[in-house]
C-alpha cells in the first residue's frame, strides 16, 4: 500500500486478520510450537485461533526479523508471523539488506538459519503486507499537499523501493487520503464478517479444486487447475508483452486472476479477472 | 537584477539564433497532463511559425515546450542553471541532443563545471525573460519558479502572459493571479503570436486544438468510466467505484483495460485521461 500518512495503511493491514478464516488444527499447533519455542505458550490457552499479526519496527536487526541471534538460533518476526500476517509499515525505512533477506522465506514458507555446528529450520509461511509513502515527505500525488521533494529525491527513493522485493508483491494499491466530509458522509461498507465468509468459500473452493491454496499453485499445475481461455490468455499475454513482466511476473498475476475468479464464485477465469488482477501491478513504481 | 549581455553566454550549439521573434514558455514542474499538454501544442505551433521556443529543460513544462518545439520542426533554446556541459536534470540528455541537433542551443550564464545549485535558478530565470520577446507561463502553483520568470519580465519591459486552467486546481493559482494582475491571457497560439506582432494573426477566440487520441475501440462498458475522467485531476479506482455504483474489483479490471489501450494513464495514486498520441505510456 502506497500512500500519504494518515491515509489509513495501517489500520488496513491490521483488518487484514479480521478477514482472514481462522486457523485450522495444524496451524494452530505450528503455531504453538513457536511460541512454546520462544517460551511464551501461554499455559491457560496454549492453542490460539487468532492468526498471527506481527508488525516489526522499521530499526529490527537481521536477526530480529528473520532468526537466529547470538548462541541458541532463535525464531524471528518472520515465524512468529507464521500462518498469520507480517506487516512492515514504512518499507523504505528498512534496511536493504534485512528486506532481502525477506526474499528466501517468500519463495521457500521457511528459513534455514546456518551455524558453525549445523542448521536450523524454523517455518515462516506468511502474508507480508506493506506500506510505505511515495516520497520522503510523504505528499507526492496528493492533489490537496505539495510535494516537497525534489524529483532527484523522489526518483532515488523509489528506486530503493523497488526491485526483487516489490517484484514479489502481487497486489500493489494506492491508498488515498479520505476528504473529511467523506468520513461523516460515507456509508458504512461490508462489514468484516461478510468478507471472511467470502474468503473462506474461495479457499473451500480452491481446496477442493487442487487440494491447495493458489497461492502455492506451481506453473505447471496452475495450467492444469486455471487454465485460461482465449480471451483471457491473449489479454494476459499483450499485457507481460508490453510492460515486459518476467515469467515470475506472469505467474503471479495468473494466480491472482485464479483468485480474482475465486471470490466471484467462478470455476472459469474471465478476461475481466485477468484485468483485475493486471490492475494490480502497480508500473510507475522506479523503472 | 541585472541580466548578463546574451553575446556573453556560454553555449553549446547555435547561439545566438537567426533574428526572428522569440517567446519563453514556462511554467511547473509539477505540471498536469492538461498543462504538459498546452505547453508542447503551444510551443508546437509557435515553432512550426518560425517563432525561436526559450525555456529551462526542467520537468514538466520546460521539458514540454522543448518537445513540441522540436516536433513542430522548429528551433528551442534551453537556458541553464548549471554550466552548458552539465545535463540538469540527468533525465534530459537525449532531449539536450535533440535541442542541438535541431539547430537550438543549450546556453548558460554560469561556466562550464557549474553544478545545480538553489540560488541559481532565479538568475537563470532573470536570463530567460532576458533573451525572449515574451513570457508565457503555462502552470504555476503560488510558489512556482516560473513567478520568478514573469516578474523578471516586467522589469525588462517584457510582455507576460498566462495561460488559465481549472479553478479547482493549485497549478493554476500562479497563472490566474498573473492575469489578475494584467498579465494577457493565452487561449491560443494566435494570442501569443499578436503579442509578438507576428503579421497575419487576428485574435479570434476558438480554443487552442486538442491533441487527438489515439484511435482505440471502446467497448460497451468502457464509455461509461472514460466520461468520468478528466484530463488534469487524477480520479482513483475508489472514488470511480463509489460515483459509478459498481464494484471495485469491476473498475479496476476495466481501468486496466482502458490503460492497454491508450485512453487512460495512471497519474499519481489515481487515472486521468490520455491526451498523448501512443500506447499506455509506462
Amino acid at each position: 500500500m502506497s500512500g500519504p500518512p494518515g491515509a489509513g495503511k495501517t489500520m488496513l493491514a491490521r483488518c487484514l486478520a479480521g478477514i482472514l478464516p481462522p486457523l485450522a488444527l495444524d496451524e494452530a499447533l505450528e503455531v504453538a510450537q513457536i511460541r512454546s519455542l520462544l517460551g511464551e505458550l501461554p499455559a491457560h490457552t496454549p492453542l490460539d485461533w487468532v492468526r498471527p499479526f506481527r508488525a516489526p519496527h522499521h530499526g529490527v536487526s537481521m536477526a530480529g526479523l528473520i532468526g537466529g541471534g547470538a548462541g541458541v538460533a532463535q525464531p524471528g518476526e518472520i515465524s512468529r508471523a507464521h500462518n498469520g500476517v507480517l506487516f512492515v509499515d514504512e518499507l523504505a525505512e528498512f534496511q536493504a539488506s534485512v528486506l532481502q533477506a525477506l526474499r528466501q522465506p517468500l519463495e521457500a514458507g521457511r528459513i534455514t538459519i546456518t551455524r558453525s555446528g549445523g542448521s536450523v529450520a524454523f517455518p515462516a509461511r506468511f502474508t507480508l503486507v506493506a506500506a510505505t509513502n511515495p516520497c520522503p515527505c510523504g505528499w507526492a500525488g496528493d492533489g490537496r499537499r505539495a510535494c516537497r521533494c525534489t524529483p532527484a529525491v523522489v526518483d532515488a527513493y523509489r528506486r530503493k523501493l523497488s526491485g526483487p522485493l516489490l517484484d514479489r508483491i502481487d497486489l500493489k494499491v494506492n491508498v488515498r487520503r479520505v476528504p473529511p466530509t467523506l468520513l461523516a458522509n460515507e456509508p458504512v461498507g461490508e462489514r468484516s464478517a461478510i468478507v471472511r465468509e467470502r474468503v473462506i468459500a474461495a479457499r473451500a473452493q480452491e481446496l477442493e479444486r487442487q487440494g491447495c491454496l493458489n497461492a502455492f499453485l506451481k506453473p505447471a499445475r496452475l495450467r492444469r487447475h486455471a487454465a485460461l481461455e482465449s480471451a483471457p490468455r491473449k489479454t494476459l499475454e499483450r499485457w507481460a508483452e508490453q510492460q515486459g513482466l518476467s515469467a515470475r511476473g506472469f505467474h503471479r498475476a495468473w494466480r491472482v486472476a485464479r483468485t480474482a475468479a475465486d471470490l466471484d464464485g467462478s470455476d472459469q477465469i474471465a478476461e475481466h479477472h485477468v484485468l483485475e488482477a493486471l490492475g494490480y501491478r502497480l508500473h510507475d513504481a522506479a523503472a | 537584477m541585472q541580466p548578463p549581455d546574451e553575446a556573453s553566454l556560454h553555449a553549446r550549439g547555435r547561439w545566438p539564433p537567426a533574428p526572428g521573434p522569440r517567446a519563453a514558455i514556462v511554467g511547473s514542474r509539477n505540471a498536469s497532463p492538461y498543462g504538459e499538454a498546452v505547453a508542447e501544442e503551444l510551443a508546437r505551433e509557435l515553432a512550426a511559425a518560425g517563432v525561436v521556443i526559450v525555456s529551462g529543460l526542467a520537468v514538466g513544462i520546460d521539458a514540454a515546450a522543448h518537445r513540441g518545439a522540436l516536433n513542430g520542426g522548429g528551433v528551442t533554446v534551453a537556458v541553464m542553471g548549471t554550466g552548458v556541459d552539465i545535463v540538469y536534470p540527468a533525465a534530459h540528455g537525449e532531449l539536450a541532443a535533440r535541442i542541438i541537433a535541431g539547430g537550438g542551443a543549450l546556453v548558460s550564464q554560469f561556466p562550464d563545471g557549474t553544478l545545480p545549485r538553489r540560488h541559481q535558478f532565479p538568475a537563470r530565470n532573470w536570463t530567460m525573460a532576458a533573451i525572449s520577446d515574451v513570457v508565457v507561463v503555462v502552470e504555476a502553483d503560488q510558489r512556482s519558479g516560473a513567478l520568478i520568470t514573469a516578474e523578471a519580465a516586467l522589469e525588462l519591459s517584457k510582455d507576460v502572459m498566462a495561460v488559465p486552467g481549472s479553478v479547482f486546481s493549485p497549478m493554476s493559482v500562479g497563472t490566474h493571479g498573473l492575469i489578475r494582475d494584467g498579465a494577457a491571457l493565452v487561449q491560443n497560439t494566435r494570442d501569443v503570436l499578436a503579442a509578438l506582432k507576428v503579421p497575419r494573426s487576428e485574435v479570434l477566440d476558438d480554443p487552442l486544438k486538442t491533441p487527438q487520441r489515439l484511435g482505440f475501440e471502446l467497448g460497451r462498458d468502457a464509455d461509461g468510466i472514460v466520461i468520468h475522467l478528466s484530463d488534469t485531476m487524477a480520479v482513483s479506482a475508489a472514488e470511480l467505484a463509489r460515483k459509478l455504483q459498481l464494484p471495485i474489483a469491476e473498475v479496476v479490471g476495466r481501468l486496466t483495460s482502458l490503460e492497454l489501450e491508450g485512453a487512460v494513464r495512471r497519474l499519481d495514486a489515481g487515472y486521468v485521461r490520455s491526451l498523448r498520441r501512443g500506447k499506455g505510456r509506462a
